[in-house]
């Protein structure tokens, strides 16, 4: 009766540690439900880097992400053709590529899409790092496809009317469109040589990401209805290439129940001699 | 039962009690399971201070403990010993883990939703009269200005709202401008996202920053016509 009260006591006190450690990870959970991550998994032998339709694509699953009418600042748009995208990576020991994938109806020259990335430590306004009051922000780093070009353009801003084409042109884009649906791949190498004004991408970090699209359809008066910031945007969502697998957390449990083990081994040892 | 029994009685009814009775108390809440852990740490402690005074009652209280973990004359009870023997380690080796092991989960960014105001925007009043007419126009103006995100129900489900993390804030909610004074409305309403202190992460929010595009009497309008809508009162410390 007497152990097994102490029993009783043990199951108690690990019983609530683990009531408790449930809440403290339950809390991180419950905020992060709708924080769903882009994740990269690591691929050896070759990414498809220009092949939006590449099979090494339908292996991966994709995050899907919300996207909204831009209405945070003048020019305003209040509906927009595209409402969700779904984003899939890979990446290999030296670049990453991303596949975006979008329906849009109608295949327009103007048709367009954007992945922007905060650089740097300091947070960025998911709005072309546009200004804070009080908080003093960093750059962002917009990766701008259009189909007409063909092409990526690297670019960076710092706020409003600050959006230009950085000197150094890091990114390669292609998108295809097929039965109503844009897949776009966008492909860089994990790091460049200018941090302060590409992202830089290492294994296990999570990068704060969000996506623009434009659709190039027409109205009657032949004028483009998203353009500029007339476009579909996301709020900040996660990016991370997963880190290699790492097996130090074993190696710290395996010490750490040796070392537990062996306590026990010399307390009941001590115990028995003194008696 | 001897030593043993009291405290383990005590230890699970002082659990009972911070579990089950303390959050029934009037004017009380449900603990944090980390403050319950706690106060049956210091309740754990409190009886081995006591049980240990005098040399005799530790005798009574460490005794059958001893004589469990090193097996002797326990009887039936040896099983449950090799299962606390060949728990502690695992479980120790687990916590381990749990602390180590890098966290595959993004990083969470708490966020306060209603952080202080500026002292300048603390404890204005409206200076627009309230007036039919007022309300009316202030409500017009919320239409074409607030009401793709904020709904025209003043519930936070506009057409435009769907992509935006955090939401756009729901005004029929008791706990959003009901809890609020009309200054704070229009501190919020001038400033926008960007206006934002640290700790309401500035940089996810939507909200523009209207005072560079909206004069300051529609801003108290619309705040009018945004608490006549949504069936609220602002907070007044009256």
């Amino acid at each position: 009766m007497k152990p097994a009260g102490q029993m009783m006591k043990q199951v108690l006190r690990s019983g609530s540690a683990v009531i408790a450690s449930l809440i403290i990870s339950g809390a991180s959970f419950t905020f992060a439900q709708e924080s769903v991550a882009v994740r990269a998994a690591l691929v050896t032998g070759g990414l498809p880097l220009d092949d939006p339709n590449a099979a090494a694509w339908s292996s991966v699953s994709p995050a899907s992400f919300p996207m909204s009418p831009q209405v945070h600042w003048p020019n305003r748009i209040q509906e927009v053709t595209v409402k969700d995208v779904a984003v899939r990576a890979l990446y290999d020991g030296k670049q990453v590529v991303f596949l975006l994938e979008y329906a849009d109806p109608t295949q327009d020259p103007d048709d367009g899409a954007a992945l922007e990335f905060m650089v740097g430590d300091k947070k960025a306004h998911f709005a072309h790092g546009q200004p804070m009051l009080q908080v003093e922000g960093g750059p962002v780093n917009i990766w701008f496809w259009k189909n007409k070009a063909g092409k990526a353009v690297d670019m960076s801003a710092k706020g409003f009317g600050t959006l230009k084409p950085q000197a150094h042109q890091d990114v390669n884009a292609k998108g295809a469109y097929s039965n109503g649906t844009w897949k776009v791949v966008f492909s860089r190498n994990l790091s460049t040589d200018h941090p302060e004004e590409d992202v830089q991408i290492t294994p296990g970090q999570f990068i704060s990401i969000a996506f623009a699209v434009w659709d190039g359809r027409k109205d009657a008066a032949g004028e483009l209805v998203e353009k500029g910031s007339q476009k579909a945007v996301s709020s900040w969502w996660y990016f991370r290439a997963d880190a290699p697998p790492d097996y130090s957390s074993y190696m710290y449990a395996a010490v750490a129940a040796a070392l537990a083990l062996g306590f026990q081994f010399v307390l009941i040892r001590k115990l028995k001699k003194g008696q | 039962m001897g030593a043993l029994g009291k405290p383990i009685i005590l230890m699970v009814t002082m659990y009972l009690f911070l579990k089950f009775v303390l959050p029934n108390i009037p004017g009380s809440a449900p603990l944090p399971s980390s403050l319950i852990f706690l106060y049956l740490l210091l309740t754990a402690s409190g009886i081995i201070i006591y049980e240990t005074l005098s040399g005799e009652s530790k005798d009574a209280f460490w005794g059958p403990m001893q004589r469990f973990l090193t097996g002797e004359k326990i009887g039936g009870l040896q099983a449950l010993r090799y299962g606390v023997l060949i728990l502690f380690p695992l479980l120790v080796g687990w916590q381990t883990y749990g602390s180590t092991a890098t966290s595959d989960l993004p990083p969470t960014e708490g966020r306060t939703i209603h952080p202080a105001p500026p002292g300048e925007y603390t404890g204005l009043s409206n200076p627009v009269p309230k007036t039919p007419d007022n309300i009316m126009q202030g409500k017009g103006f919320y239409a074409a200005f607030c009401s793709p995100c904020h709904g025209g129900n003043f519930d936070g489900k506009g057409p435009a709202a769907r992509g935006f993390n955090p939401p756009p804030a729901n005004f029929a909610d008791p706990t959003t401008i009901a809890m609020l004074q009309e200054s704070y409305l229009f501190w919020r309403i001038k400033k926008g996202g960007v206006g934002l202190p640290i700790e309401g992460a500035p940089w996810r929010s939507a909200m523009p920053r209207w005072e560079v595009e909206l004069p300051d009497e529609w801003i108290w309008k619309i705040i009018m016509g945004e608490y006549d809508g949504a069936h609220q009162s602002p907070r007044t410390w009256e």
